[in-house]
């Protein structure tokens, strides 16, 4: 026999596609050839594969190799996920392996040069790509491949195990079964330990439960970050959905998965203002790597000292807050990852950091020049846009505290309920004839919104994202149905003008 | 005779003034010296209706207007003496207005920025010095009289209560946005005039109001006025009473200050200040610190408190909230109605009052 065709798969952004690695080994002088666009790591399969076939004691055909790649479309594939497909590929055509044994199974491990089975980045979508057949993979990725496949994983520990399986000479290892997804979330940091802040924690309230990206502008030890991290913590639980492509994003870009194998809580992502473009919206490598707002997805992105971020890379933001997913496109590939994020970020209000009239060193040009980093289109992309202060010593030492996160995250979501069964969506990504229809306003808040645009004191963008927020904030203190002054009236304290003369 | 409609004497008068068939001029004549009850009984049978009397009697109660006369004890003295004296006055609020002294402010109904400002200023400076500000609840002038009046009764308990004269029944409101207007005169002060509930407001009507209005006044200000206009009817009939009038001296590039600066070149005296008018009407204007006029629509009780608390620093919502110990969104509604008001000023995120406190005093 001369040629074998075994399944596996590539990774490209966050999804997997199905790769049949042909196996020909013919007549001419010894030597190994990986053709269909091999990259890199795929190259150095090579020697992988024959140390580890060596090592397991499995013979090596000592004649010339051909590994062809075939995928439907034109880009480069590899990564080591292949090494496996390749050596059952290698024993097949020298019948250690039956042929039929591996019709209906794919081969998703990186090979150590002693034989043992490795996971490889991107298990969660590789396996996804190719559930309708048996999936082979390593034992440590075993809980991350049973969350996606449909059918059978065989989890095994060594290229030894894996032929003896496909001989039929032992039986498969039961799969694990699939994971209580209702299981306890990990511990995280709690709103408890938030002294004052009464309006930030209003703010991070509204974010949770609309879906409201948020600003918050105050000066150094303010307690931003601190406020930031806490908001996971009040997010409605991901659905399983949600914590699905979650964890493919994840484990697409190789970051840690938690110990169940999935990602159950909503993700927190805080890059340092020195990211890169292609850290922030993915790309890079061949094989297209997250970027940060897509490891972001259904979490929080967190962008401390928003203003010392290259501009460009803010700017990259504009178009996933939109549409919640990002399109990269490249030369051999374009590729669309998720990017559903809730965006978090926090400013000093002006170079010195102080911001509060009268004890700020700034004059209105520098605080002007500062606040211009911020593109007008991002900073409108802010539903909320709060102030925060350093908390009085009074307030640090004081005694009582303020909610928890167990008990704001009830009024999340309830509030978030409401939205769902109203109009399917989080209400910040209400359009404006879904507003209409679902918020309507009552004559006294029409009256206060008027006012405010006759002013001069609204945009028309800025109109509608203060009837989202008021809409939540009434959905927060159990009013579902209309949208009253109050509620408009706490929308717009509740996003303040950056620079002087700004219209919010 | 023992009908007991015909027993309010003020009804009676009512009715009889509202009969076109009866001249206001011969039933003055008659009340002079007959009660309203014996000139009814000298009127021609047929027009001697008591069911227009029962109406007139349930329209006046409904309404809650009064009704006063010639020969009445209540009728205003100031109007006694007058020879176009009306015969019947009907009036809302107190009678007892009109025993403080009185200034009347009239003006255009196309008033500047500059004559708004100056009516509301000079009749707040003059209410908060225990003058009473007699106008018309006219557009323009009158009507900001009028509202400098009501923010002196906002800011000071003791302030004088403000006299209306108008030309329509008192029970129909015009011009329509001075309702709030009308119904505050009304209760605070005295609404009074000529014409029997349920009068039109006909363009005739209204010289004659300025008559009454004239009358009425122990000075007349003119704040801004076209060359020709209600106004100057109004100072006609006050020179032809030997009423002082006065004038605020406009541009002679404003069109709306032709007549006042016509009036000037007449030898009328000029106001520049409550001063001049507190003068002429004989009163002490020395005193140990002037009132302070802040045309800005007076804070409701909670939301000055939310003001106080701020006081003279800096403060974002948080600290603000911590201050007044209040619910956020109702903090933020007082917020958003005392920025749009122009007492508070915000920057990112800080707020800050502008100006003066609604309380504060020089001293």
């Amino acid at each position: 026999m001369a040629f074998a065709s075994v399944t596996s798969a590539s990774l490209l952004g966050v999804t997997g596609e199905p790769v049949t690695v042909e196996v020909h080994v013919g007549v001419g002088l010894p030597g190994f050839t990986i053709v269909g666009q091999p990259d890199e790591t795929c190259r150095e399969a090579r020697d992988r594969v024959r140390a580890a076939l060596l090592s397991s004691g499995l013979p090596w055909p000592n004649r010339r190799i051909t590994i062809n790649l075939a995928m439907p479309n034109a880009h480069r594939r590899g990564g080591s996920g292949l090494d496996l497909a390749i050596a059952v590929g290698l024993l097949v055509v020298q019948e250690v392996i039956p042929q039929e044994a591996v019709s209906q199974s794919a081969f998703i491990a990186e090979l150590g040069l002693d034989g043992s089975l490795r996971p490889v980045v991107g298990l969660v979508p590789l396996v996804a790509a190719v559930d309708d057949r048996r999936v082979v993979v390593a034992g440590d990725g075993a809980r991350e491949a049973t969350l996606v496949a449909a059918g059978h994983v065989g989890a095994l520990d060594t290229l030894a195990q894996v032929v003896s399986c496909l001989r039929g000479e032992v039986e498969w290892p039961t799969t694990t079964p699939p994971y209580d997804l209702t299981s306890a979330l990990p511990a995280q940091k709690d709103l408890v330990d938030v002294h004052g802040q009464i309006a930030a924690r209003h703010a991070l309230e509204i974010a949770a439960a609309g879906f409201h990206h948020l600003l918050m502008v105050g000066p150094p030890g303010a307690g931003k970050s601190m406020l930031a991290q806490r908001l996971v913590s009040i997010l409605p639980p991901l659905s399983r959905e949600e914590s699905i492509t979650t964890t493919m994003v994840h484990s697409a870009a190789h970051e840690a998965i938690p110990s169940g194998g999935v990602v159950l809580s909503p993700p927190f992502r805080a890059p340092h203002h020195s990211a890169s473009l292609t850290a922030m919206v993915g790309g890079g490598t061949s094989a297209m790597r997250p970027g940060e707002i897509s490891l972001a997805t259904n979490g929080v992105l967190f962008l401390d000292e928003l203003g010392e971020f290259a501009p460009s890379v803010l700017d990259a933001l504009r178009q996933p807050l939109e549409e919640g997913i990002v399109r990269l496109a490249r030369a051999r590939s374009s590729v669309t990852m998720p990017a559903k994020f809730l965006l978090v970020a926090a400013t000093n209000p002006c170079p010195c950091g102080e911001g509060t009239p009268g004890l700020c060193i700034c004059d209105d040009r520098a605080r002007m020049r500062y606040a211009r980093r911020f593109s007008g289109p991002l900073l409108d992309r802010f539903d909320l846009r709060v102030a925060v202060t350093r908390p009085e010593v009074g307030d640090l030492l004081d005694a009582h505290t303020g909610e928890s996160s167990a008990v704001v995250a009830r009024r999340v979501m309830r509030a978030r309920s409401y939205a769902m069964t109203r109009a399917g969506l989080p209400n910040a990504m209400l359009s404006g004839e879904l507003l209409e229809q679902h918020a309507p306003v009552t004559p006294a808040a029409a009256a206060l919104l008027r006012t405010q645009l006759e002013r001069g004191a609204l945009s028309g963008r800025g109109y509608h994202r203060i009837r989202r927020v008021a809409r939540t904030i009434a959905d927060l203190v159990d009013q579902p149905d209309t949208v009253d002054e109050c509620h408009v009236a706490a929308a717009l304290a509740l996003r303040v003008r950056i620079a002087p003369h700004q219209v919010a | 005779m023992g009908n007991t409609v015909l027993d309010d004497e003020g009804v009676v008068a009512a009715t009889m003034a509202a009969m076109p068939r009866v001249g206001s001029r011969r039933l003055c004549g008659l009340l002079v010296q007959r009660s309203p009850r014996e000139v009814w009984e000298m009127l021609d049978a047929d027009v001697r209706d008591t069911e227009l009397v029962a109406k007139m009697a349930d329209r006046l109660a409904e309404t809650g207007i009064g009704v006063t006369y010639v020969g009445h004890e209540s009728y205003p003295p100031a109007l006694l003496g007058d020879g176009a004296r009306p015969s019947v006055l009907f009036w809302r609020g107190d009678v007892k207005a009109v025993r403080y002294r009185r200034v009347g402010i009239v003006g255009t109904r196309s008033a500047s920025a500059a004559g708004r400002y100056m009516a509301s200023h000079l009749a707040f400076d003059l209410s908060m010095n225990g003058v009473a500000t007699v106008s018309g609840l006219a557009r323009g002038i009158d009507g900001w009289a009028h509202r400098g009046a009501m923010l002196a009764a906002q800011r000071s308990t003791s302030s004088a209560p403000p006299i209306a004269v108008v030309a329509s029944g008192l029970d129909v409101i015009y011009p329509k946005e001075h309702a709030e207007l009308w119904e505050w005169v009304a209760t605070n002060g005295l609404l009074v005039s000529e014409s029997p509930p349920g009068t039109m407001p006909e363009a005739y009507r209204f010289p004659l109001r300025n008559r009454i209005l004239a009358a009425l006044s122990e000075v007349l200000v003119v704040v801004e006025s076209k060359a020709a206009g209600g106004s100057m009817i109004t100072v006609e009939e006050a020179q032809k009473r030997d009423i002082a009038v006065m004038a605020v001296p406009g541009s002679p590039r404003t069109a709306s200050a032709a007549g006042t600066n016509l009036l000037l070149q007449q030898g009328c005296a000029p106001v520049v200040s409550v001063d001049d008018v507190l003068v002429a009407l004989g009163l002490d204007h020395r005193r140990a610190h002037p009132y302070i006029y802040d045309p800005r629509k007076t804070p409701t009780e909670s939301d000055a408190r939310v003001l106080a608390a701020i006081g003279s620093e800096a403060l974002t919502l948080d600290q603000i909230l911590v201050r007044v110990s209040g619910d956020m969104v109702a903090t933020a509604l007082a917020l958003g109605r005392l920025e749009a008001d122009g007492w508070l000023a915000q920057t990112a995120g800080w707020w800050e009052v502008l100006g003066r406190l609604p309380d504060e005093r020089y001293g």
